[in-house]
């Protein structure tokens, strides 16, 4: 059974990432060929929608961290959203909220987006 | 303080498909010994992070080695010791610079931080080639 999905949506010149259920070290890979595949394909404005993400360990941050350098390098840049407020705390703890925005919904992060372009 | 005998005992092999259900089984645990359930979330994810450099760093990512967790519980927090062999764990230092990671684009070194800023300690220590993670949670006054 697996625990960890993930699909992508493009809107425009932003993608919008959907990472579902438990996101850890078993699974972290998938999350980040996905991150990769937008850089590949020059989309560097990325929302990662969390709605649907119940957990996530160091391994998952540790991709949201280690590819934000490469993308703002692009003009681009990795904002949430929808994030419940388990997961919140978790990010928070390490500081990312200090790093990265943190949105309400999927559209307040794209018009980010879109008010910057 | 704990019981000198653990309340659990699990013995795991070294998969990373497994981290899920130590996770679950850890949050329930701690559920059970009365921490407040996003206490338990955090209990159980500092879990997570020591079992996952366990394999990572100590197995060096070989999935037929031996992980034994015990859970130690009290009224006033709860107490798992990760007992494991292979290559000694270094304990990095207290804090980090995100910034810094992020312009050196690392993607690991949060997980040892989360484990200090869960837990209220951390210890690791090895003796006679076995390898101990001791780590204690104790529960806020409002648990």
């Amino acid at each position: 059974m697996k625990h960890f999905h993930i699909r992508s949506k493009l809107a425009g010149n932003i993608a919008v990432i959907f990472p579902k259920g438990h996101l850890d070290a078993h699974n972290v890979e998938r999350f980040e060929k996905e991150i990769l595949k937008q850089i590949d394909n020059d989309v560097v404005n990325i929302v990662i929608n969390c709605k649907e993400l119940n957990y996530i360990s160091s391994a998952g941050m540790g991709i949201i961290m280690g590819y934000l350098d490469e993308i703002r390098e692009k003009q681009g840049d990795i904002k949430l959203c929808s994030v419940n407020e388990r997961v919140y705390e978790i990010f928070d703890l390490v500081g990312f909220t200090e790093i990265y925005d943190f949105l309400d919904d999927e559209k307040t992060a794209t018009n980010k987006f879109e008010n910057v372009s | 303080m704990f019981p000198e005998k653990p309340e659990l005992v699990i013995s795991i092999p070294s998969k990373t498909e497994l981290l899920k259900m130590i996770v679950e089984m850890t949050k329930h645990i701690a559920i059970i010994n009365q921490f407040p359930p996003s206490d338990a979330q955090k209990v159980a994810l500092a879990l997570d992070e020591a079992v996952t450099n366990v394999i990572k760093h100590s197995y060096r990512g070989s999935m037929d080695e031996n992980i034994r967790v015990e859970f130690y519980c009290h009224a006033k927090g709860i107490k798992i010791k990760i007992i494991f062999t292979g290559v000694p764990p270094v304990l990095a230092k207290a804090g980090i610079d995100l910034d810094k990671m992020i312009k050196q684009k690392k993607k690991g070194g949060l997980g040892v931080e989360l484990m200090k800023r869960i837990m209220d300690s951390v210890e690791y220590k090895t003796e006679e080639n076995i390898n101990i993670c001791e780590m204690i949670k104790w529960k806020t006054q409002e648990s």
